[in-house]
């Protein structure tokens, strides 16, 4: 091969790899910066959702309400009320606040796969659309997705 | 030898017998001593010296402290002193911290977590010193009184110092304040079982495991006196009318002896017993004493505030006015026998339970001075008497009051009214209070009215019907107007100060139990919903929980009539909200400063920030909404010069992080004049001490993310006086 033709072929090599390289984020520093998603980027799947359904009517409906209106001992868990506590916080802190403490006779039973089902279809009654993945358990992926009351612009 | 001593016989006598009588005479100063201090032990851990001994500040119930360090210029200065989460008391984080913690001594005493636990902290620096908590197992799981509860007791007699609090498992403890161990001569090592003597029927004993009762609030100690009420489980749906009954009892402080109890509800031979038609005193319960009794120590009176009897909005199982049901008791402290009682409803349908301390209160009025009682309200009236008579200060009038249709209802043809001072929240939703920002959110309320069967109140529950009536719509009913946290006095300027939620709208449903659940004619539900029982806040909390209870499974949604999404914070039916927004306007919480020499309010202001919805609302775009107040039960604190107390919402108002605010008022004119960021919202209500001359305001915060904490405020060293008392 020509010299010429091989330099252009090794700058187009270093251009198309210093692009990919600056596409590509770093790897994400231990303290976290902003997270990166929010609940308006699609982040849990239908039918992840229908689960999530079944196991609220199973263990959640009693006190929160069949339509998540809440009740006499239980807040609402969809709507403004639900959401003005926790706008600006993350999927991870709600996610927490389940594991520790509900339900509150058996704060235990549920695993965190139960738990991010059950967020899914809370998010799904709040109206925050349906994504391709599955919203994973992981107690840190779950902080990196804040929750927003209203749609960002753009 | 033997002369000299036959001859000093008479000395010797003389010198034994003066010795005797001096150390006689020593004694009995000193029994006098002690009996002057265990008197006056209570004027000496005052809020006039800056402490804060019991849980409203005083036995009066006031809730006020003449610190005056802490004023409207310097408000906006403090900074947290110190804070203490409870996420490590009892098994896990928990995030309804009720309590108000107490500060006598240099000592901050509180409960917190989900056993209940007692601890003591340093004041100036909540620096923990020590903890104790009550492994109580299944009888504290059944409890229906969970969590933290209000917090606690404390008694001297100048020497010892104890604290004394009620557990979820509902057992008196007496403990050792400086170690937090309990006390081996009171009761049984340091316990009385309060179960023990709590009957229902007839007077068959409660089992001590599943029985029924438990407390939030705390007990009331007076000289050597202990005093304790009782709660059980909310009346929506319950199983059974067959209670366990109410009553109030006293013991001795320092054994645990039983000196005295008072039924609530009337045994045969008792007073009251005829308003209990068809014996049905013998088949009913509840009527308990769930919140703070207040003494008058000089007096000797003891002022009962009673709550609903069983099954809160059906009384077809106990006809007739169900005396003590509702009503301000006032007791004999020495042996519990009643003085005089005023019942504030007559067979009670609205679970207008009187929900917090009736305040001992010495006004004036037309020129007279009256040693008077005044009693916020969950109906939003202030209840003025006499408390040494029992005669009110301005005329209650029996008015006539719509009969309901019940089928096996019995009904009160009357109700009291108050004349003076006027109510100081909604007591019903007229067309004038129904929201009204655009004529469509006012089109869209009237529409969801008219589902209802609307009244002003005393508005009788109804059975509810698919299409219409879906219940009777109420407001203020289960959650007030002024519920537990109560109001505060100031007793210089004889203003009562009443925090009350505007927008608790409740819809009074009544429905058939599913067959086998309760054998009472109806419970509270809205036709065509799934059955739902209801419980009460805090339901299931309890640390211990060995194996999970087989929840009802939710029948599939069927179709809910009218069924629009979230009721506002604060509980309460659901169904009538518009848009997500209150269906009355606002004011949604306000603060009313009552004069009651006058029976005039003084003055109204709506308290907390707007809330998000309102805020945010795209039907409301660009519109200007005045601050709109927030509905939720928060109580206060009363100063020299402020009226303190924090937003039951968190909100995310600009230029600040999503949370609360802790307000301080001009008491005179009702101005907000300094408001500190709190991380959530408050739970519990504030109280105030002052400690080597500064002065500290202790919150409890905790809710939705928020775990648990007790906050202290205080001035900056810099911006404290120079001039303070050093303590």
């Amino acid at each position: 091969m020509k010299l010429r033709i091989k330099i252009k072929i090794a700058v187009a090599a270093i251009i198309s790899l210093a692009s990919i390289g600056a596409l590509h984020s770093p790897p994400r520093a231990q303290e976290s910066t902003q997270p990166s998603r929010s609940v308006w980027d699609g982040v849990y799947t239908e039918k992840q959702a229908e689960r999530g359904k079944t196991l609220y009517s199973q263990g959640c409906a009693a006190c929160h309400g069949a339509e998540m209106t809440g009740g006499e001992e239980a807040p609402p868990l969809a709507g403004p009320a639900f959401l003005a506590n926790w706008d600006g916080l993350t999927v991870g802190d709600l996610s927490e606040r389940i594991r520790v403490s509900m339900p509150p006779n058996n704060p235990k039973s549920l695993n965190r796969q139960h738990i991010a089902d059950i967020l899914s279809h809370m998010l799904n009654v709040n109206g925050f659309p349906i994504g391709k993945t599955e919203l994973d358990p992981k107690t840190e992926l779950l902080k990196q997705i804040r929750i927003e009351a209203t749609r960002p612009k753009g | 030898m033997s002369r000299i001593i036959y001859r000093s016989i008479p000395v010797l006598v003389l010198l034994v017998v003066t010795l005797v009588w001096m150390t006689l005479g020593v004694q009995s100063q000193s029994r006098t001593n002690n009996q002057a201090r265990i008197n006056n032990w209570m004027s000496v851990h005052s809020t006039k010296n800056g402490e804060w001994p019991t849980y409203n500040g005083d036995l009066a119930g006031t809730r006020y402290s003449p610190l005056d360090q802490i004023n409207g210029e310097n408000f906006n200065k403090l900074e947290v002193a110190w804070r203490f989460k409870t996420d490590n008391l009892g098994t896990r984080p928990e995030y309804k911290l009720e309590g108000t913690p107490l500060m006598v001594n240099g000592m901050l005493y509180a409960t917190g977590g989900t056993r209940r636990s007692v601890f003591a902290l340093r004041a100036d620096t909540g620096e923990l010193v020590w903890v104790h908590a009550e492994f109580e197992g299944q009888r504290a799981v059944n409890s229906p009184r969970q969590l933290s509860g209000r917090g606690l007791s404390y008694w001297t007699d100048g020497k010892e110092e104890r604290i004394l609090y009620v557990t979820t498992g509902y057992r008196l403890i007496a403990l050792d304040a400086k170690t937090g161990t309990r006390i081996p001569s009171f009761g049984k090592d340091g316990v009385v079982d309060l179960k023990v003597g709590v009957v229902y029927g007839t007077g068959q004993q409660i089992d001590l495991e599943t029985g029924d009762v438990g407390l939030h609030s705390t007990p009331i100690v007076v000289k050597d006196v202990v005093i304790v009420g009782m709660a059980m489980k909310e009346g929506m749906t319950v199983k059974t009318h067959n209670n366990t009954k109410g009553q109030v009892r006293a013991f001795d402080v320092r054994t645990g002896k039983l000196l005295w109890a008072f039924h609530t509800i009337p045994r045969p031979g008792e007073f009251g017993g005829e308003t209990w038609l068809d014996n049905s005193w013998a088949v009913n319960g509840n009527t308990g004493v769930w919140t703070q009794i207040t003494v008058d120590e000089e007096l000797g009176l003891v002022y009962l505030p009673v709550e609903t009897p069983t099954s809160d909005f059906y009384g077809g199982h106990r006809p007739g006015n169900n005396l003590f049901a509702e009503s301000l008791v006032c007791v004999d402290l020495k042996t519990g026998k009643r003085k005089w009682h005023y019942q504030v409803v007559h067979h009670p349908l609205w679970d207008y339970d009187l929900s917090s301390a009736p305040i001992l209160a010495d006004i004036n009025v037309n020129g007279k001075a009256i040693k008077a009682v005044a009693m916020p309200s969950k109906q939003a009236w202030v209840y003025v008497f006499d408390r040494v008579t029992g005669e009110p200060v301005w005329p209650i009038e029996e008015r006539p009051v719509p009969k309901g249709d019940v089928p096996g209802e019995w009904y009160s043809p009357t109700q009291p009214f108050p004349t003076n001072p006027p109510a100081y929240a909604r007591q019903a939703v007229t067309e004038d209070d129904l929201i009204d920002f655009t004529p469509e959110l006012r089109a869209q309320a009237l529409k969801i009215v008219s589902q209802y069967k609307n009244g002003p109140i005393f508005n009788p529950p109804v059975v509810s019907r698919i299409g219409g009536p879906l219940a009777a719509l109420t407001i203020g009913t289960l959650n007030g107007g002024t519920n537990w946290p109560g109001g505060g006095y100031d007793p210089e300027t004889h203003i009562i100060y009443a925090p009350a939620s505007n927008a608790s709208v409740a819809p009074i449903g009544l429905v058939e139990p599913p067959p086998g659940f309760s054998d009472i004619r109806y419970v509270m539900g809205i036709a065509g919903q799934p059955f739902r029982v209801r419980e009460g806040p805090g339901f299931g909390s309890a640390a211990d929980f060995p194996q999970p209870p087989r929840r009802r499974a939710a029948s599939e949604e069927t179709a809910a009539a009218g069924g629009a999404p979230a009721s506002p914070a604060g509980g309460g039916g659901g169904g009538t909200l518009v848009q997500g927004l209150p269906l009355v306007k606002p004011p949604y919480g306000t603060l009313t400063a009552i004069n009651l020499d006058k029976g005039d309010i003084v003055w109204q202001v709506p308290h907390g920030d707007t809330p998000d919805v309102v805020r945010n609302h795209p039907a409301l775009k660009g519109m200007n909404i005045p601050k709109t107040g927030q509905n939720g039960a928060v109580g206060l604190v009363v100063t020299k010069t402020l009226v303190i107390m924090g937003d039951p919402q968190v909100t995310g108002m600009p230029g600040r992080p999503r949370g609360a605010m802790l307000r301080a008022y001009d008491k005179a004119t009702g101005k907000e004049v300094g408001a500190v960021y709190l991380p959530a919202q408050q739970s519990g209500s504030p109280m105030t001490y002052m400690l080597k001359g500064r002065q500290y305001i202790v919150v409890a915060v905790s809710g939705g993310a928020y775990s648990g904490e007790y906050i202290a405020f205080a001035l900056p060293p810099e911006d404290v006086p120079a001039n303070n008392e050093r303590r």
